[in-house]
C-alpha cells in the first residue's frame, strides 16, 4: 500500500518538515530527543507524555509529523494513532512510529496500521533528526 | 543543522551521566521484582513478568541511545527471556532456573552500565585514516592488584602491561568496594592474603565482596606465601578461582587470568534455522538468542547458500518438510559443498517415525529433534555440537600448543589475502618472526621452559595484534602474521613494540631469571608479485636481521 493512496494527494503538497508532534512515555528519552530534534534537527517540537496529551495538544499544534512511541502505559501507540486520525486536521500527517521491536513482521504490521516508517529504539541521537527528514523527504518524493 | 558540535557533546554528555546514575535504580527494581518470582503463583507470576519485561523493553530501547549497548543488549535478552516465558508457560512454576538465569542477566546488564561506549561528536577522530590502533575492539582488562606494599604488586602491574592488563593496585583490603565503585568495570582481582601479619583482612574483604550483587561475580586470584591445607580450603570456600604460591611465573600467572576472564568474550554461536513456518522459526529464534547465540532465519531453500556464504552459521536447524524439497534432500545437497561437509546438521520436526528420522540421518544429518521440543533440551542440544564442531575445526586450523594458526592454514591465508587484495588499492604487510637463540633456551632450561616462551610470545602478538591480523606458528619458534590494510612502515612500528615488549618480559627457570628477544623481517604485498615472493622477502628481511645482531625488525628490501 502506498503512501499515496492511504492519504490522498493533500500531502504531497506541503513544504518544508517544521512541526513535530513527539509521544513519548519516558522521561529519558524525551530528553535525549528533544536535543536531538531541536538543538541539532531545530525542528519545533511539542513534547507529549501519553496518548490522551497528544489528542489533547495535536489540533492546537497543527503538527507536520508525528513521532510517536509504540509501547506506552494506557493508550498504546497505534490506539494513538487511530484516535489522532479521527482529528480533521490530522487524518493525512505523516506519522513514524519509534518502537524497540524491529522484526520485519512488526514493521509490516505498523506500516499496515498507517505509520509511513518506523524508526528502531534505541536511536542515534545524533542522526535522529537527519533519519526523520529523510522520511519526510521520502514521503515527499524528494 | 548547523549547531556547534561541542555544545551538542556536551549536552549528550551530561544527559549520558544522568541516565547512568538511573541504571542502578532500575538494577535494584528488576532485582525485586525477579526475586518475588519464586513462591509465586501462576497468575502472579505472569502478572511480575510482564513487568519486568515492560521495564526491560524500555531499558533495551533507551540504553544504546545514551552509550550503553550492553544494557540494551541484556535488557533485551531480559524481556525475550520473559515473553517466552509467559507464552510457553514452559518455565513457569517448573524451572528454577528460570528466575536465576533472569537475575543472572540482570547483574550483567548492571555490569554492562559500567561500559558506556564513547561520546559522539568526537568521532572523526577516532576513525582511523590508516592502520587502527593496536589491540582493537577488545579494550585491555582491567585488574586489581591487592598487595600492602612490597615488589610483587609492582612487578605484576608492569608485567601485566604488556599481556593485554591494566593492573591498578590499591592498597588495604578494606577499601576494595569503594575502589571498584570509583572504577567501574574490573575484570579480575588478584590479591595476596596476609596483610601487615592479619589473615582476616583479605578474607574480609572477599567475604563483603561476595555479598555484593554487582561484583560478587568477579574472580579472584589468589597469590601467596601461605602453603597449607586450611588456607587452600578456606580460598577455595570464598570462591576463589586459583591459589598460586609465589614465586610465580608471570606466564603462569598470565594463563590463569586468561581462562578466568575468558567467559565473556567467546564469540556467540551462530546458528541458521531453515523452517517455512514463520512462527515457529521466531519461536525457535527467540530460544536460542534467549540463550545468547546469533541466529538466522530462512524460509526459503533455494537460497540456502547465500545464506550458509553470508552468515556462515556453525549449526543448521533443519525442518524436515519443507515446500519445494525435503529436509533430506537439503542435507545432502548442503554436504556436496566440501566446505559444508563438516557442518552440523540437525533436523527438527514433528516426524515420530523412527524409520523415517533415521532414513534423514542417512541423508547427512547429524541429529534429529522432535518437535515440541522443550527449550532447554534445543539450547543444550545445539551448545553441545557447536562447541565440538568449534574444537573440531580448530585442531584443523590451529597449532595445538599456541593455538595460533598452523604452517597449512597460515599459507592458505596468505593466498587468499592476496587474492583480496590484488583486487584493489588496499596494503598488506607480512611478517616472519623468530625467537633468538631459542636452541640456547631449550638447552639451558629445558623444552619445558621453551615451550612457555613460545606460547607467550603467542599470547603476546594475539594481545598486541588486531582482530584482522592473522597470526601462524610455522613451525619451532617461527612465527608470520598477515596484516591487512598496513603499509609497510606501520607494520614495522607495530613490530618494534611488540619486539620491545617481548624483551622486556622475564622469564623465571631454575631460580633464575632470563630474557628472550625476538627477530623480524617486514614485507610489504604492493612491492612484490606473489604470495611466494611476499613471504619469500620476509624471509629474506627476516635472515638480515639475525645476521645484524639480532632484536631487530628490519624491511624488505623492494624489488
Amino acid at each position: 500500500m502506498s503512501f499515496a493512496m492511504v492519504y490522498g494527494d493533500a500531502v504531497m503538497n506541503k513544504g518544508e518538515l517544521g512541526k513535530i508532534l513527539y509521544v513519548e512515555d519516558d522521561p529519558d528519552i524525551q530528553l535525549v530527543a528533544k536535543m536531538a530534534l531541536e538543538t541539532i534537527g531545530r525542528f519545533s517540537l511539542s513534547v507529549c507524555s501519553s496518548g490522551q496529551e497528544a489528542i489533547d495538544n495535536a489540533v492546537g499544534f497543527a503538527p507536520d509529523l508525528i513521532l510517536l512511541d509504540v509501547m506506552m502505559p494506557g493508550m498504546n501507540g497505534p490506539a494513538t494513532l487511530t484516535n489522532l486520525r479521527a482529528i480533521d486536521i490530522l487524518h493525512a500527517t505523516p506519522v513514524i512510529f519509534m518502537t524497540a521491536n524491529v522484526m520485519p513482521v512488526d514493521v509490516a504490521h505498523y506500516k499496515s496500521l498507517g505509520a509511513v516508517d518506523v524508526i528502531s529504539k534505541p536511536f542515534d541521537a545524533v542522526t535522529l533528526a537527519q533519519t526523520v527528514q529523510e522520511i519526510w523527504d521520502r514521503c515527499h518524493g524528494r | 543543522m548547523g549547531v556547534e558540535p561541542d555544545v551538542i557533546s556536551d549536552k549528550m554528555a551530561q544527559l549520558r551521566a544522568q541516565y547512568a546514575l538511573k541504571i542502578d535504580d532500575h538494577g535494584n527494581h528488576l532485582q525485586a521484582l525477579i526475586k518475588r518470582l519464586d513462591g509465586a503463583d501462576a497468575a502472579v507470576r505472569g502478572e511480575i513478568l510482564k513487568e519486568i519485561s515492560d521495564a526491560c523493553h524500555k531499558l533495551a530501547g533507551s540504553g544504546a541511545t545514551f552509550g550503553f549497548p550492553g544494557v540494551t543488549a541484556h535488557a533485551r535478552d531480559m524481556e525475550q527471556m520473559c515473553i517466552e516465558g509467559l507464552k510457553t508457560d514452559f518455565d513457569l512454576g517448573q524451572d528454577q532456573g528460570f528466575s536465576q538465569r533472569l537475575e543472572d542477566l540482570c547483574l550483567r546488564l548492571r555490569q554492562a552500565s559500567a561500559h558506556q561506549s564513547p561520546p559522539p561528536g568526537k568521532a572523526p577522530e577516532n576513525i582511523p585514516s590508516s592502520r587502527p590502533q593496536l589491540h582493537d575492539s577488545t579494550r585491555k582488562k582491567v585488574l586489581f592488584v591487592m598487595e600492602y606494599t612490597g615488589p610483587t604488586a609492582m612487578q605484576v602491574l608492569l608485567e601485566m602491561d604488556h599481556f593485554g592488563f591494566e593492573a591498578r593496585i590499591i592498597g588495604h583490603p578494606a577499601k576494595l568496594l569503594d575502589d571498584l565503585q570509583n572504577n567501574g568495570c574490573v575484570d579480575a582481582i588478584v590479591t595476596g592474603l596476609v596483610f601487615n601479619n592479619d589473615e582476616g583482612v583479605a578474607h574480609a574483604a572477599i567475604e563483603k565482596l561476595r555479598q555484593d550483587p554487582v561484583y560478587q561475580d568477579i574472580p579472584i586470584v589468589v597469590l601467596t606465601t601461605l602453603e597449607n591445607m586450611a588456607a587452600r580450603l578456606a580460598a577455595v570456600r570464598m570462591g576463589v578461582k586459583a591459589y598460586m604460591v609465589k614465586p610465580v611465573d608471570m606466564a603462569d600467572l598470565v594463563d590463569v587470568l586468561d581462562r578466568v576472564t575468558r567467559r565473556s568474550q567467546t564469540e556467540p554461536f551462530r546458528v541458521l534455522i531453515v523452517d517455512d513456518d514463520e512462527s515457529l522459526a521466531y519461536h525457535t529464534e527467540l530460544v536460542l538468542e534467549a540463550a545468547g547465540m546469533k541466529t538466522r532465519v530462512t524460509a526459503d531453500p533455494v537460497n540456502i547458500f547465500e545464506d550458509l556464504d553470508e552468515f556462515s552459521p556453525e549449526l543448521i536447524l533443519l525442518d524436515l518438510y519443507m515446500p519445494g524439497c525435503v529436509g533430506q534432500e537439503l542435507a545432502a545437497v548442503i554436504r556436496q559443498r566440501e566446505e559444508y561437509a563438516g557442518i552440523p546438521i540437525v533436523f527438527l520436526s514433528g516426524e515420530a517415525d523412527k524409520s523415517k528420522q533415521l532414513s534423514a540421518m542417512e541423508m547427512g544429518g547429524d541429529d534429529f529433534l522432535t518437535k515440541p521440543i522443550h527449550s532447554t533440551h534445543l539450547i543444550s542440544s545445539v551448545r553441545i555440537r557447536v562447541t565440538r564442531f568449534r574444537k573440531l575445526r580448530s585442531f584443523m586450523l590451529r597449532d595445538s600448543m599456541t593455538g595460533l594458526f598452523n604452517h597449512t592454514s597460515t599459507k592458505q591465508f596468505l593466498d587468499t589475502e592476496i587474492a583480496r587484495v590484488q583486487r584493489s588499492t588496499e596494503k598488506l604487510a607480512f611478517v616472519a618472526l623468530d625467537i633468538d637463540h631459542f636452541k640456547n633456551v631449550n638447552d639451558s632450561y629445558g623444552h619445558a621452559v621453551g615451550d612457555r616462551v613460545i606460547k607467550s610470545l603467542a599470547r603476546l602478538l594475539r594481545q598486541r595484534l588486531r582482530g584482522a591480523d592473522l597470526i601462524g606458528r610455522m613451525g619451532g619458534e617461527e612465527f608470520a602474521v598477515i596484516m591487512p590494510e598496513s603499509d609497510l612502515d606501520q607494520a614495522v612500528l607495530v613490530f618494534d613494540q611488540i619486539r620491545e615488549a617481548f624483551s622486556e618480559i622475564i622469564f623465571h627457570a631454575n631460580e633464575t631469571q632470563f630474557h628472550v628477544t625476538i627477530s623480524c623481517g617486514v614485507a610489504e604485498f604492493s612491492h612484490h608479485r606473489s604470495a611466494t615472493q611476499v613471504s619469500d622477502a620476509a624471509d629474506k628481511a627476516l635472515y638480515a636481521a639475525k645476521h645484524a645482531g639480532r632484536n631487530q625488525v628490519v624491511k624488505a628490501s623492494i624489488q
